[in-house]
C-alpha cells in the first residue's frame, strides 16, 4: 500500500507532518506577542500535528520552566487566555527551551541533539525572530551543524523575518548566504501583510469573480491609493529606524506586496510560482522613481488620539538631528498594457491621525455627466476601498438617486466586513503564515527577486537622500496626514488623497 | 406580533400570511428594533423533519459559528396553510403537508445562492422532489437505512452528505492518521477484524462502509458493530488481526480520543487527542462549507453493502 488510502475525501483542512518549530529569539518580543499566541490558537483549532514540538532558543538562560511561564504569560496578555486549558496545558509540556549564544557553536550542537530526541524531528522549521543583524551568524551554523538539510522524507525550511537587509546589496549578500545553505524552496521569507485575510482576499476577488476582472484597467480605472497608516510613534524601535526610516520599514516589503497583488496579471493557476512570477512582473513593471515622484517628511510634536505626543527628534533614542523620515509618498507608474498612465499614489507614515491600512482604487467618471442639470449634488466616482486593517473588509461606493420627488444624487456605501458577514473570527495573519510554512505552501511569502527587486526600486531614492544633506527633511504636525509636500504630490496631477 | 406559545418554532419571530414574507423579512433591515446582524448569506437552508426535531434544528442554526444562511424550518403536518412565522433571516412553516413541500421551497429559497436541504426525517420519497430543487442534501434522519437505500438514485441528481457522516470525520481523520505511518501501510493487508462500539449503531457501520470501500476490502474482514446504549455514538474503534491493532478509544467522561497503534515494527506510546466540538451547530457548519460531492460518503454508503 504506497499511499494512505483514507486521506481521500477528508474533509479536515491539511495537517502538518510531524514538526519541530525552532523559534530563535525565544524571549523575544515577536515571540511573546505573536508567535506563542498564534502556536495555541492553532493548536486549540487543531491544526498543529499530533507530534508536534517547540524548541525555544535565545541568550537568556531561562530553561524549560521559564520558557513555558513566558508562554502562560503570552496566552493571558496577548491571547486574553485568563486561566489554562487543555490545550495550552498540552503544547506547553511539548516546548523546551536552549540558551546560549547564537555565535557558540556548541548552542548548535545541542539544538541538533534537542531535536534528535524531540517528537517531531522529520520536519524542522527554524523561525528567525532575531534582530536582522544576527541572521548570517545563524545561518551559518545552522548549515555547519548540518541542520539546515534532512535525511530520509524529513524537511528543513527556515522563516526569515523582514526586514530582509537593508539596502539592495545586502539583501543579495543574504539571499547569497541563505542559499548557500537552503534551497529557495526551504526559505519562507515572512510578510505578516500576505498572511492577512483581505490581502488573500485580494485574489479571490479579482480572479474568482468575473465582474471585475473587465474593469481592472487602465480604460476604466483613474488611479489607486495605497494608505498604511500608524498612530504610533517610533516606540522602543529608535535603534532600528533611525538606520530604517519609512520607505525601508513600509514601503520596500508591505506596501510592494499590496502594489503587486493589485497590479498582477492573473496567474494560469493558484501555485506558488504562477502566482509569484506575476507579482514579480508587476513589481518589474514599475518605472524608477524620479525626485518629484517621492516626498518624506519627518513628524513633529503634536496631538494623535487624544494625546499631546513628541516629535519625532525627541522621541528617547533618536539622533535629535536626525533626517530619518517617519512619513514618505510616492507616485509609481506601471509600464504594462494594463495599467499605463493610471498613477498609483501610495503614502505610509508613523503618528498620522488614525492607524489604518487600506487601498482605494478610484474609478474614471461617466464620459457623460447627463444629471450635472438636474442634480444640484455632483456625481462622485466609483470607488472600491480593500480595508486591509484594522475593520478587514471591502466597500464599494456608487451613486445613487436620494429618495423625492427631485433627481438628487448621493454617494452611497456597500460594505462587506469580514468580521460580522462570517460571524466568526478571523485568523491573525501569524497563524496562516506559521501554518504554510509547516505544510510546505510558500504562496504568502517573498520569493528572493521579488525582495530585491523591491530593493533595486527604493535603492535610487535613497541614494539621492543620502547624497543630498543641505535640503532640510519636511515635517508635518503629529496627528496630521504627512504635510504639504504629500498633497502637492496629488494635488499636481488634479487628484486629492482621500480623507481616511 | 403575536403571542409565543411554548413549543412554537422561532418563537421570537412574528406571525405572518406566507405571501408576506419577503415584506417582513425587509422590515428587519429598516426597522432600527429589529435589525439583524449584517452576516453575509451563503445559502438557504431548508430543514425538514418533525415539530420537535425542528426546535433543535433552529438552535443549531442559530448557533452557526461563522456561516448566514437563510433558514427554512419546514415541519411535517397536514396544513395547507400551516402558521408562518419569520425571524431574522429564518422562517418557519409549522405542520405543511407534504405534497406541498416542494412549492414551498421553491418559492422561498434565494435564486442566487445554493439551496441546502437538511432532512431530518419525513417520507423518504419526497427527497426525489427536492433533489431538483437543492444542491445538497444533508441527511439526519434517526433510522437513516430507507435514505440511504435512495442514496446512489439521490447522488446522480445533486450532492449528497449526512450529519452521522460530519460526525465521523474526525474518527476518520484519527483512523488515518495511523495509515501515515508505513509500518501500519505495509501490515494493513493483513487486517481483518474491525470492532466498533457505541450508542449509534448506523454511524458505526457508517464507518465499516468507508473502510471497506477504502481499504477495498473483500468479505472475509469481519466486522463486528456492537450497540452500547446510552453513551456516545462512537465509544471504540479497533482494527487489526489480533496479534496487531490500530485503536480509537473515547476518553470516558471526555470530548478527547486516546489512539494506540501496535504493528509489527511500530509501536507507538498512546495519545490522547481532542475529538474537536461535536456540537450539531459545529457539524452542520461543516456540511454547509461543503458544496461539492463528497464521494467518500457515497463510497461508505455503498460499502455498506459488504458490511453486516
Amino acid at each position: 500500500m504506497p499511499v494512505n488510502p483514507l486521506q481521500d475525501g477528508l474533509r479536515l483542512e491539511p495537517t502538518p507532518g510531524p514538526a519541530t518549530l525552532v523559534i530563535f529569539g525565544a524571549s523575544g518580543d515577536l515571540t511573546r506577542r505573536k508567535l506563542l499566541p498564534a502556536l495555541y490558537r492553532l493548536s486549540r483549532d487543531q491544526r498543529l500535528p499530533a507530534r508536534f514540538s517547540v524548541i525555544g532558543v535565545a541568550r537568556e538562560e531561562f530553561g524549560d520552566d521559564g520558557f513555558r511561564q513566558q508562554f502562560r504569560d503570552s496566552l493571558r496578555e496577548f491571547a486574553g487566555l485568563a486561566g489554562d486549558d487543555d490545550v495550552a496545558r498540552s503544547l506547553r509540556e511539548r516546548m523546551h527551551y536552549i540558551g546560549g549564544d547564537f555565535k557558540d557553536p556548541a548552542l548548535f550542537g545541542r539544538l541538533a541533539a534537542s531535536i534528535q530526541a524531540s517528537d517531531g524531528a522529520a520536519g524542522v522549521l527554524f523561525y528567525l525572530a532575531i534582530p536582522p543583524g544576527a541572521y548570517p551568524n545563524v545561518i551559518e551554523q545552522l548549515g555547519a551543524a548540518g541542520l539546515s538539510t534532512a535525511s530520509g522524507a524529513g524537511w528543513r525550511r527556515i522563516i526569515i523575518e523582514k526586514p530582509f537587509g537593508t539596502n539592495l546589496q545586502t539583501a543579495r549578500e543574504l539571499n547569497g548566504l541563505v542559499h548557500r545553505h537552503f534551497d529557495e524552496e526551504q526559505v519562507f521569507r515572512i510578510d505578516h501583510y500576505l498572511g492577512k485575510e483581505t490581502v488573500q482576499n485580494l485574489m479571490v476577488f479579482r480572479f474568482a469573480n468575473g465582474m471585475f476582472e473587465p474593469v481592472w484597467n487602465r480604460r476604466y480605472i483613474d488611479h489607486v491609493q495605497i494608505t498604511a497608516a500608524e498612530t504610533v510613534g517610533v516606540e522602543r524601535r529608535a535603534a532600528y529606524y533611525e538606520g530604517a526610516g519609512a520607505l525601508r520599514d513600509m514601503v520596500q516589503n508591505h506596501l510592494m506586496q499590496l502594489l503587486s497583488l493589485i497590479a498582477m496579471e492573473p496567474p494560469i493557476a493558484f501555485t506558488a510560482e504562477s502566482v509569484r512570477d506575476r507579482k514579480m512582473d508587476a513589481l518589474l513593471s514599475v518605472q524608477p522613481l524620479e525626485p518629484q515622484d517621492v516626498v518624506r517628511a519627518q513628524y513633529e510634536a503634536g496631538w494623535v488620539m487624544g494625546a499631546a505626543v513628541p516629535g519625532y527628534r525627541a522621541e528617547p533614542g533618536v539622533d535629535p538631528g536626525s533626517r530619518t523620515e517617519t512619513f514618505v509618498g510616492l507616485r509609481m507608474q506601471l509600464d504594462s498594457w494594463r495599467w499605463a498612465g493610471v498613477p498609483f499614489y501610495l503614502r505610509t507614515g508613523k503618528r498620522l491621525p488614525k492607524r489604518t491600512t487600506e487601498i482605494a482604487i478610484q474609478f474614471r467618471r461617466p464620459p457623460l455627466q447627463i444629471f450635472k442639470r438636474v442634480s444640484q449634488s455632483s456625481v462622485a466616482p466609483n470607488l472600491l476601498i480593500i480595508n486591509v486593517q484594522p475593520d478587514e473588509g471591502i466597500s464599494v461606493r456608487f451613486d445613487a438617486k436620494l429618495p423625492g420627488t427631485r433627481m438628487q444624487l448621493a454617494p452611497v456605501m456597500m460594505n462587506f466586513r469580514y468580521g460580522s458577514a462570517f460571524g466568526g473570527s478571523v485568523p491573525e495573519a501569524y497563524e496562516t503564515l506559521l501554518l504554510d510554512a509547516l505544510l510546505g505552501e510558500p504562496t504568502l511569502f517573498a520569493r528572493h527577486d521579488f525582495v530585491e527587486a523591491s530593493w533595486a526600486l527604493i535603492a535610487p531614492v535613497h541614494a539621492r537622500w543620502e547624497a543630498d544633506t543641505s535640503a532640510a527633511v519636511p515635517v508635518y504636525e503629529a496627528g496630521e496626514w504627512g504635510g504639504m509636500e504629500a498633497d502637492a504630490l496629488m494635488t499636481r496631477d488634479g487628484r486629492r488623497w482621500r480623507t481616511l | 406580533m403575536s403571542s409565543s406559545p411554548p413549543g412554537m418554532l422561532l418563537p421570537l419571530g412574528v406571525e405572518v400570511p406566507f405571501s408576506d414574507i419577503e415584506l417582513a423579512l425587509g422590515r428587519n433591515g429598516a426597522d432600527e428594533r429589529r435589525r439583524v446582524p449584517g452576516r453575509a448569506l451563503t445559502a438557504t437552508l431548508v430543514v425538514l423533519g418533525s415539530h420537535a426535531r425542528l426546535a433543535e434544528a433552529a438552535e443549531a442554526v442559530e448557533q452557526l459559528p461563522d456561516i448566514g444562511v437563510r433558514a427554512i424550518l419546514i415541519s411535517n403536518g397536514t396544513n395547507t396553510a400551516p402558521t408562518v412565522r419569520v425571524h431574522e433571516y429564518s422562517i418557519a412553516l409549522d405542520g405543511l403537508r407534504p405534497d406541498y413541500l416542494n412549492n414551498a421551497v421553491a418559492a422561498l429559497r434565494l435564486s442566487s445562492l445554493p439551496t441546502v436541504v437538511w432532512w431530518r426525517g419525513g417520507a423518504p420519497e419526497m427527497l426525489d422532489g427536492l433533489a431538483d430543487l437543492a444542491d445538497r442534501l444533508i441527511f439526519d434522519a434517526e433510522e437513516p437505512g430507507a435514505v440511504w437505500a435512495r442514496a446512489a438514485a439521490l447522488a446522480e441528481r445533486t450532492a449528497i452528505s449526512d450529519i452521522r457522516w460530519a460526525r465521523l470525520t474526525r474518527w476518520r481523520a484519527l483512523m488515518a492518521h495511523f495509515f501515515d505511518i508505513p509500518d501500519v501501510r505495509r501490515e494493513a493487508t493483513s487486517f481483518n477484524r474491525l470492532r466498533i462500539e457505541g450508542a449509534d449503531v448506523d454511524a458505526g457501520r457508517l464507518y465499516a462502509g468507508w473502510l471497506a470501500s477504502s481499504l477495498r476490502w473483500t468479505p472475509d474482514v469481519a466486522v463486528d458493530v456492537r450497540i452500547r446504549p446510552g453513551g456516545a455514538s462512537i465509544e471504540r474503534i479497533e482494527l487489526g488481526d489480533g496479534e496487531q491493532a490500530l485503536t480509537l478509544q473515547l476518553v470516558p467522561g471526555t470530548s478527547c480520543v486516546e489512539t494506540a497503534v501496535r504493528v509489527k515494527g511500530h509501536v507507538e506510546a498512546s495519545r490522547v487527542v481532542s475529538l474537536g466540538d461535536q456540537r450539531l451547530a459545529v457539524l452542520l457548519g461543516e456540511e454547509l462549507r461543503i458544496r461539492s460531492r463528497d464521494l467518500a460518503f457515497e463510497h461508505a454508503v455503498a460499502g455498506l453493502q459488504g458490511v453486516a
